[in-house]
């Protein structure tokens, strides 16, 4: 049941009229739809996978409890010990046990050692990487001192499974659960910006992702055809894709959480303004990496913190390493993650990497060319991060980028940009970006909306719809589902 | 050493990591209210209080923190 689908539509709308209506201002009874609600959003993508949700809900419930009444220090220990190599190991079982089995059978073939090792039908359950994540946090934020253990099991449930980010995201950290045991009343503003905020995210995945994807799959299917420029054209798009589409998802959760009344983690903050890698990395998929920058970035930067640059750079190379294999088992994701760990280390050595910049426009409004030049080559570093990211394998990924490195290759930016076949996704990109820039200081670009004549924002309402309308295609699925 | 004479240290430790001359800290002030303070410049800000005081926290001590309070109580209990 995806956002951009009927039977979401149509789910929604029942929840909403009943969270609203009969069960306004009943907490708990509202706790208890979002559960029913969100189980049975899990159940409709994965039924055979729904037991495996409640279990690890029920597990990591009781360990929360068990760490409450714990008395010992090294008790407490041992229990958020256990939820943590329970967590990851969920993980390391679902998500890579094949892996390692392909992975060590070449290793002992490599060395002329013979193995009968069998690879298991394991199916990844739906939103097992972000599902864990949550968990992983409420054990260890528990451990830290810095959350209660939770006593009611509804809230908590309720939290690992809260239908908007349940499939993709945003990974929300358990501090959330203090909004599920406040009273919430209806909101007009919010609910409105909740709407405006989905309206966004939907227009970014139909007019750009699934519009780029018609050029993008084409030439990954038959790389060794395309010509430099064709590669080269599908390479940039894809950048595009990969950030309108989840980016474009996650707005769609966050306005889902609005309209019913819960304030949901950011995930992106105008990504492609970033002037350096470091930069790109606190503005693109920003739950992840606030994740993984509190509980391992940084206990490997406090142990490193002796060895003065260089405990850094190990500390943010294993953390970049980490945030690439998140995605899945493949070694390019591995590889995707050592590129931008690398790219981190100029930055480090210049000490550009602690310090954040603050945009100022120049010129017209426009950014100053400093931070154009920056922004550009940020862009295509990570685009090339992201052709490694996309490949099936490591080879796949070589023959692609060897297939650009020739002059005609530069073409390509006359396909990208002047090409009648592409003029209108052109356009709507440059028109994104426009539209970003000028409102980077919020949330998203369509917040000012609320201080528009009534008249005004219907005809902006009106023509986004017209155009979803007239440019919608092939329903496709967002690409972060498959993590 | 006073917890407020510790807090006047500590503050002066984090003008000069943090190159701003206008922080003021109190003991209840977080991340989130001092500008430039965040997971990247915490190490160095950590770093810094340890070689002033000659002292080393523990990694359990300096995630468990979760204001300059926590910190400066931390750091008494160190020096006690």
């Amino acid at each position: 049941m995806s956002f951009n689908s009927l039977p979401f539509l149509l789910f929604f709308v029942v929840v909403f009229t009943l969270y609203w209506f009969p069960l306004r201002e009943k907490t708990k009874a509202q706790n208890i739809l979002i559960l029913l609600a969100s189980w049975f959003f899990y159940g409709y993508a994965s039924l055979k996978m729904l037991p495996l949700l409640i279990g690890a809900t029920a597990l990591f419930y009781g360990i929360g409890l068990a760490l409450k009444h714990c008395k010992s220090e090294k008790g407490a220990s041992w229990i958020s010990a256990l939820g943590v190599v329970l967590g990851v190991g969920l993980l390391l079982y679902f998500k890579y046990f094949n892996f390692f089995i392909e992975s060590f059978s070449s290793l002992f073939g490599a060395l002329g050692l013979q193995t009968n090792w069998h690879t298991f039908q394991i199916i990844l359950p739906l939103g097992l990487s972000f599902i864990t994540f949550k968990l992983i946090s409420y054990v260890v934020e528990i451990r830290r001192g810095k959350l209660e253990p939770e006593t009611d099991f509804i809230a908590f449930a309720a939290y690992v499974a809260f239908f908007p980010c349940l499939l993709s995201g945003p990974i929300d950290r358990p501090q959330f659960l203090g909004q599920l045991h406040k009273t919430r009343s209806f909101d007009y503003d919010t609910a409105a910006e909740g709407i405006r905020q989905f309206l966004w995210g939907l227009a970014k995945k139909v007019l750009i992702a699934d519009r780029c994807s018609l050029v993008i799959d084409p030439v990954w299917e038959n790389i060794s055809g395309a010509s430099g420029s064709m590669l080269l054209t599908a390479a940039l798009l894809f950048s595009f894709q990969m950030y309108t589409d989840f980016s474009g998802y996650s707005d769609m959760a966050i306005g889902t959480g609005k309209l019913l009344g819960f304030r949901v983690a950011r995930n992106f903050n105008y990504p492609f303004f970033a002037t350096n890698v470091a930069e790109y990395w606190r503005r693109w998929h920003m739950s992840l990496t606030g994740w993984l920058t509190d509980y391992v970035f940084m206990p490997l930067n406090v142990r490193f913190r002796d060895w003065g640059q260089f405990g850094m750079i190990l500390a943010i190379v294993i953390n970049m390493v980490l945030v690439g294999l998140w995605h899945g088992a493949n070694w390019t994701f591995g590889v995707f993650g050592l590129y931008h760990g690398l790219l981190f280390v100029p930055l480090i050595l210049s000490g550009a990497f602690a310090k954040k910049h603050k945009l100022k426009p120049g010129w017209l409004g426009l950014p100053k060319l400093s931070d154009f030049g920056g922004m550009v080559l940020t862009f295509l570093l990570v685009t090339v991060g992201l052709i490694i990211f996309k490949a099936d394998s490591i080879a796949q990924a070589w023959q692609y980028l060897a297939g650009m490195a020739h002059l005609e290759t530069l073409k390509g930016f006359y396909l990208f940009f002047l090409h009648p076949d592409f003029r209108t996704k052109t356009v709507l990109i440059i028109a994104l970006m426009i539209l970003e820039w000028r409102n980077r200081t919020v949330e998203f670009p369509l917040v000012p909306l609320k201080c528009y004549h009534w008249a005004v924002r219907y005809a902006i309402y009106l023509v986004l719809v017209c155009l979803l309308i007239m440019l919608w295609g092939k329903n496709l699925t967002f690409l972060y589902i498959e993590f | 050493m006073q917890k407020e004479d510790l807090l006047l240290k500590v503050q002066d430790i984090f003008r000069d990591v943090l190159d701003d001359e206008e922080i003021v800290l109190s003991e209840t002030s977080t991340a989130e209210d001092v500008e430039g303070w965040d997971s990247l410049t915490h190490i160095q800000l950590i770093v810094a209080i340890e070689k002033k005081f000659k002292i080393k926290f523990t990694s359990k001590e300096i995630l468990s923190w979760k204001n300059v309070g926590e910190l400066i109580d931390c750091l008494a209990s160190k020096l006690a």
